[in-house]
C-alpha cells in the first residue's frame, strides 16, 4: 500500500508537471499572438496506463508532443490565390504612373492637337499672314513636344518596371537562401522540434508567393521543396537556386533565367509577373499606339504639305521631318528645321502665285475631322481617345482583379487563422484549464502526502 | 470556426480602409468638382470626355471662323452698297446729261462728276479687310484696279477664297473683282463710265445711251454679288445660332461623362463619412471585448 500511495505522489508530481506544460504552451500561444507566420501550439496529452490493473487505476497524465496546428490544404491554396493578386496589384500600381503621364482630358495630347489643327484653320482664314504662319509652327512644334514627352514618359515607367524586375529577382534569391538555410536547420533539429523553424518557413513561403508563382512539395521530414515558373527548381533541400537577370540584347532590359535557361516567359504570378506583363506587354502597347499617332500625324502633315505651296510661291517641304518608321515615331517627331526658321516656307495654297489661296490651309485644318488611321477608321483625336482608353481599361481591369482575388486570399487567410491562428478567449480558457488542473493536482499531491504521513505516524 | 485575434483585426482594418477609400472618393468628387481622379474611375467616361473636348474646340473654331466671316461679308456688303449708288449716280447723271438744253459748262460738269464717280468706285473695289483685298480673287496682295487715268485692268485673277465655317459648309470671303466690274461685257464699268463722261460732255446722245446701257448691266451684275452676299451672311447667322447649340450640347455631354454630380457627391461623402466612422467604432469595440475582462 505504501508503495501505492508512494506511485501516487509520483502521478501527482508527473499532472502537475503536464498541466504546467500546457500553461506553458498557452503561455506561448498568447506571447506570439501577433507573430507573422505563427501556427498555435496544442499539447497532446496521454494517460500512462497502469503497471497493473488490479492494483492501480493508472499512471496519471504524461505530455506525448507539442505540435503546430496547420492545415496544409490551405497553405497551397494560399501559395496559389496570392501570387495572382499580387500579379494585378503590381500591374495596378505601375498602370497608375502611366495614367498620370496620360494627363487629364483637354490637358495632354489631345489639346495640342486641337491647337496644331486650330492653328491651320486661322492660316486658312488668313493665308497671308506671317503671324498665322508662326502660329501653326508653334503648334506644330509643341505637339511634337509633347509626343516626345509622352514617349519618354511610357519609356520612363519601363525602366520602372525593369528596375522592380531585378529588385523582386532580388528579393525571391534572398527568401529562397533563407528558406534552404531553414531546411538545413529543420533537418538538423528534427520534425518535432522544428516548430518554430517551420514557422519561419511558412512565412518566408508566404512572401515569396507575393513575388512569384510557386508550386511546393513539402516532405516527411518537414522540409521543402519550392520551384517556380511551371517547374523551374528555386529549393531543393539545403540547396538555393538563385534566379538569374540577363539583359536583353535590343532593349538591356532584365530577362529571368534559372539553370541558365530563360524563363521570362514561364513566370506567371506574383509581382514580378505583373512588372514584366507591364513592362514587355502593355507598355510597349502603349507605345506602340502613340508612335502610330505621331507617325500619322507626321506623315498625313507632309503629304499636304509637300503637295502645296508656300508664301514665297514655291513647292511646299516637308513640315515635320520625315519618320522612317512608326515604331519610335513619337519619340523622334519634330519640325522642320527649315520650315521652322523661314515661316514663309509653311504651305497654305494648293496653286503657286496665288498668296490668297487658302485651299492647302483648309485641307490641313480638315484633317482634324479625317479618319485616316487605322485602315481609314480612326481621326488623330479617336487614336488619342482609344489610346486613353486602353490605359484605363487595363488599370481597373487590375484594379478589379486585384480586389476580387484580395477577397479570395483574405478569406483564406481566415480560414487559416481559424485553424492556425490564436484566439486569445480560447487561450484565456486553457489559461484557467490548466490552472485548476494544476491548482487540483497539487491538492491531490497534499492529500497523497498527507495520507503518508498518517501511514507513517502508524506505531509499528 | 474560430475567431482569432489576427481574424478579427485584419478584417476590421480592411473594413476600415474600404470605408476611408470610399469617403475619400466622395470627398475628392465633393472638392475637385470631377467625378474621375484617373481613367482608371472610368474608362469610356474618360475617353468620352476627350471625345467631347475635341468636338468643342472644332466648335469654336468654326465659330471663330465663321465670326471672321461675317465681319468680312459685312465689309464686302457695304462696299457693294457703296458701289452700287455710285453707279446709281452715274446713271442719274448720265441720264441727266441726255438733255438738249445743257450749256457747254454744264455738260463739262457733269462729265467730272461722272468720272469722279468712277473713281470712287475703282476705289471701293479697291477695299481692304485687315491687309487683303476682297476683290483680288487670289491676288489677296495686289490691288485690283490701278488708278489712271486710265483705270488699269483687273489685277487679280478669278481665285476666289472660301472659308469652312462648318462641317462641309463653306462661305467665299473673297471675289473676283472682274465679274463686278466688267463680267460677260466687252469693256469694264470704268471704261464704260469714262465713255459715258466723254458722251455727255460732246453732247453724243447715242454714246449716252450705250454707256448708260452697260452702266446698268454693271448694276445688275454689283447686286447680284451683293444679294449672294447678303444670303451669306443670313446663313452664317443661322450656322452660328446652330454651332452654339451643338456646342452647348457638346458640352453638356462632357460634363455628363466629367463632372460630378455634387447633390450625389456631397451625400455619399456623408453617407462614406458615417460608414467610415461606423467601421472604426466596431474595429474599436471589437478590440475591447475579451474573456480577461470577466475573470476574477
Amino acid at each position: 500500500m505504501g508503495s501505492g500511495l508512494f506511485s501516487q505522489l509520483g502521478m501527482a508530481a508527473r499532472s502537475m508537471e503536464a498541466q504546467s506544460f500546457g500553461l506553458d504552451a498557452t503561455g506561448q500561444n498568447i506571447s506570439n499572438a501577433n507573430t507573422a507566420g505563427y501556427t498555435r501550439r496544442v499539447v497532446d496529452f496521454a494517460s500512462i496506463p497502469p503497471a497493473d490493473p488490479r492494483i492501480s487505476a493508472g499512471g496519471g497524465v504524461e505530455v506525448t508532443g507539442v505540435r503546430a496546428v496547420r492545415d496544409r490544404l490551405l497553405d497551397r491554396r494560399f501559395y496559389q490565390e496570392q501570387p495572382l493578386q499580387s500579379r494585378a496589384g503590381a500591374i495596378y500600381d505601375s498602370l497608375s504612373v502611366a495614367q498620370t503621364a496620360l494627363g487629364n482630358p483637354g490637358a495632354s495630347i489631345d489639346a495640342k492637337l486641337s491647337a496644331f489643327f486650330d492653328a491651320w484653320s486661322g492660316l486658312a482664314d488668313n493665308p497671308t499672314s506671317s503671324s498665322q504662319r508662326s502660329q501653326v509652327i508653334a503648334q506644330g512644334q509643341q505637339l511634337a513636344a509633347s509626343f516626345r514627352d509622352m514617349a519618354g514618359r511610357l519609356v520612363t515607367s519601363q525602366q520602372e518596371a525593369d528596375s522592380n524586375v531585378r529588385a523582386t529577382v532580388d528579393q525571391i534569391n534572398t527568401l529562397a537562401n533563407q528558406i534552404a538555410s531553414l531546411n538545413q536547420k529543420i533537418t538538423a533539429t528534427g520534425v518535432d522540434g522544428s516548430l518554430t523553424l517551420r514557422d519561419s518557413q511558412g512565412e518566408a513561403l508566404k512572401q515569396l508567393s507575393t513575388l512569384v508563382d510557386i508550386q511546393t512539395i513539402t516532405n516527411a521530414d518537414g522540409t521543402v521543396q519550392v520551384s517556380f515558373a511551371q517547374g523551374h527548381a528555386l529549393v531543393v533541400g539545403e540547396n538555393a537556386y538563385t534566379v538569374g537577370i540577363t539583359n536583353a540584347a535590343t532593349t538591356g532590359f532584365a530577362q529571368v533565367t534559372s539553370g541558365g535557361s530563360d524563363v521570362t516567359k514561364f513566370v506567371s504570378g506574383g509581382k514580378l509577373a505583373g512588372y514584366l506583363n507591364v513592362r514587355d506587354t502593355l507598355l510597349p502597347s502603349y507605345k506602340t499606339q502613340l508612335d502610330t499617332l505621331a507617325y500619322g500625324v507626321a506623315t498625313q502633315i507632309n503629304t499636304l504639305h509637300t503637295a502645296g505651296f508656300d508664301g514665297n510661291g514655291a513647292a511646299g517641304q516637308n513640315f515635320f521631318n520625315p519618320l522612317a518608321t512608326v515604331a519610335g515615331a513619337a519619340s523622334q517627331i519634330t519640325v522642320n528645321g527649315v520650315v521652322a526658321a523661314s515661316p514663309s516656307l509653311v504651305v497654305a495654297a494648293s496653286t503657286t502665285g496665288t498668296p490668297g489661296d487658302n485651299t492647302q490651309a483648309r485641307a490641313f485644318a480638315n484633317l482634324r475631322d479625317s479618319k485616316v488611321l487605322a485602315g481609314g477608321t480612326q481621326t488623330f483625336g479617336d487614336a488619342w481617345s482609344l489610346l486613353t482608353y486602353s490605359v484605363g481599361q487595363d488599370a481597373s481591369s487590375a484594379k478589379a482583379d486585384q480586389d476580387s482575388r484580395g477577397e479570395v486570399v483574405r478569406q483564406i487567410e481566415n480560414l487559416r487563422d481559424s485553424v492556425s491562428g490564436v484566439s486569445m478567449d480560447e487561450e484565456t480558457a486553457n489559461m484557467m484549464k490548466f490552472q485548476r488542473a494544476y491548482e487540483a493536482n497539487a491538492k491531490y499531491f497534499s492529500v497523497v502526502n498527507a495520507t503518508l504521513d498518517t501511514l507513517l505516524q502508524l506505531p509499528t | 470556426m474560430r475567431v482569432t485575434f489576427q481574424s478579427t483585426f485584419r478584417n476590421g482594418l480592411f473594413d476600415v480602409n474600404q470605408a476611408a477609400e470610399r469617403y475619400a472618393d466622395k470627398s475628392q468628387q465633393v472638392s475637385s468638382g470631377k467625378r474621375m481622379q484617373s481613367a482608371a474611375d472610368d474608362p469610356s467616361a474618360f475617353s468620352g470626355g476627350i471625345r467631347e473636348r475635341t468636338e468643342m474646340a472644332t466648335l469654336d473654331t468654326f465659330i471663330s471662323s465663321g465670326d471672321n466671316a461675317t465681319s468680312r461679308l459685312s465689309v464686302a456688303d457695304s462696299v457693294l452698297t457703296d458701289f452700287i449708288k455710285e453707279i446709281e449716280a452715274a446713271q442719274s447723271a448720265g441720264a441727266a446729261g441726255r438733255s438738249t438744253v445743257l450749256t457747254q459748262a454744264q455738260r463739262d460738269a457733269t462729265s467730272l462728276q461722272i468720272k469722279g464717280l468712277r473713281d470712287a468706285m475703282m476705289q471701293s473695289l479697291n477695299t481692304q479687310y485687315q491687309g487683303i483685298y476682297l476683290f483680288s480673287g487670289g491676288q489677296s496682295n495686289t490691288q485690283p484696279y490701278a488708278a489712271g487715268p486710265p483705270i488699269s485692268a483687273y489685277q487679280g485673277d478669278a481665285n476666289v477664297q472660301s472659308v469652312d465655317v462648318a462641317r462641309g459648309r463653306a462661305v467665299q470671303v473673297t471675289w473676283d473683282g472682274s465679274t463686278i466690274a466688267q463680267g460677260s461685257a466687252a469693256t469694264d464699268v470704268f471704261t464704260t463710265l469714262t465713255n459715258l463722261a466723254n458722251a455727255v460732255q460732246t453732247g453724243n446722245m447715242t454714246g449716252i445711251d450705250a454707256a448708260l446701257l452697260d452702266v446698268n448691266k454693271a448694276h445688275d451684275r454689283a447686286t447680284a454679288v451683293q444679294s449672294t452676299v447678303g444670303a451669306d451672311i443670313a446663313g452664317l447667322a443661322v450656322d452660328r445660332d446652330r454651332l452654339d447649340s451643338l456646342r452647348r450640347a457638346a458640352d453638356t455631354r462632357r460634363s455628363h461623362f466629367e463632372d460630378a454630380n455634387m447633390a450625389e457627391s456631397i451625400s455619399g461623402a456623408a453617407q462614406g463619412q458615417q460608414a467610415y466612422q461606423a467601421a472604426l467604432a466596431a474595429l474599436g469595440k471589437a478590440g475591447q471585448l475579451s474573456l480577461l475582462d470577466y475573470l476574477k
